[in-house]
């Protein structure tokens, strides 16, 4: 009996879609917080875009969790998901992938316990994101097979190139931008 | 005159607010901005009403009731 490709397919679709969409997240986090745009993209937009985004992300990643279990290509047990060091396929970039994903919750659920863990914390946390694109990144270059081809590199070094032009936005720009949305018949 | 509304359920005690217009806000033991004056006449309090990253505070004309941020 051939091999059925889905869930090989899958795992491997819906892994670069995490990638992408969590990417976004952080892109649009650092909008929350440096607005690039001004008034031109509404505060209340950006932070919704930056949590669906996130949320989307983090169901990509459990349909890549469970279709590299379902899948027979590469040997994947349940408990490797959670504990790194158990996947027999590349099992250090694999480790990556796990410690990454598992942080990546962490962060999400904070989220909602920001007031409970202190909102300094919270904040602490949340610059955690920086070095989970790192290990998404390394993960993902390391772990896929794809990786080499053309079109997996440019979503890596579009994605990388991003991230690094709007955190050098982040660190260059004033903190806020938010004289612009007030009206102009109330500007000091 | 403008009224000042802190939805606080979205404060993260960013402080933005606080930085802004000392005055108006203040952020309590828990860490949420709380409001020092119920209104006001200072536009400070419209740029901290922009410049917050969660925009968690609108700001009104207290007579028309027109949200102005």
């Amino acid at each position: 009996m051939s091999h059925d490709p889905t869930f090989w397919i899958l795992a491997r679709a819906s892994g670069l879609t995490a990638y992408v969409l969590l990417t976004l997240s952080v892109l649009a986090g650092i909008v929350v917080k440096s607005r690039p745009f001004g008034s031109r993209v509404r505060q209340v937009v950006a932070i919704d875009t930056h949590r669906t985004f996130a949320a989307l992300g983090l169901g990509a990643l459990a349909i890549h969790a469970t279709a590299l279990v379902l899948d027979k290509t590469v040997r994947m047990p349940v408990q490797a998901l959670f504990i790194p060091g158990l996947s027999s396929y590349r099992p250090y970039s694999v480790s990556i992938g796990v410690l990454t994903a598992e942080l990546i919750v962490i962060v999400y659920a904070s989220f909602s316990l920001r007031k409970r863990i202190g909102f300094k914390n919270w904040r602490r946390l949340h610059w955690a994101t920086y070095g989970l694109f790192v290990g998404g990144t390394a993960h993902g270059l390391l772990s896929g097979t794809d990786s080499r081809r053309t079109w997996a590199l440019a979503i890596y070094l579009g994605a990388i190139a991003s991230v690094a032009a709007a955190t050098t936005w982040r660190t260059l720009a004033p903190l806020t931008e938010g004289e612009q949305d007030v009206p102009s018949r109330y500007r000091q | 005159m403008f009224r000042v509304d802190i939805d606080s359920d979205l404060c993260s005690g960013f402080a933005a607010c606080v930085d802004v217009a000392p005055e108006i806000f203040k952020l309590d033991d828990s860490g949420t901005a709380t409001l020092l004056v119920p209104e006001t006449d200072d536009k400070r309090a419209l740029k901290a009403a922009a410049d917050c990253p969660m925009a968690a505070i609108a700001v009104f004309d207290a007579e028309s009731g027109e949200r102005v941020v």
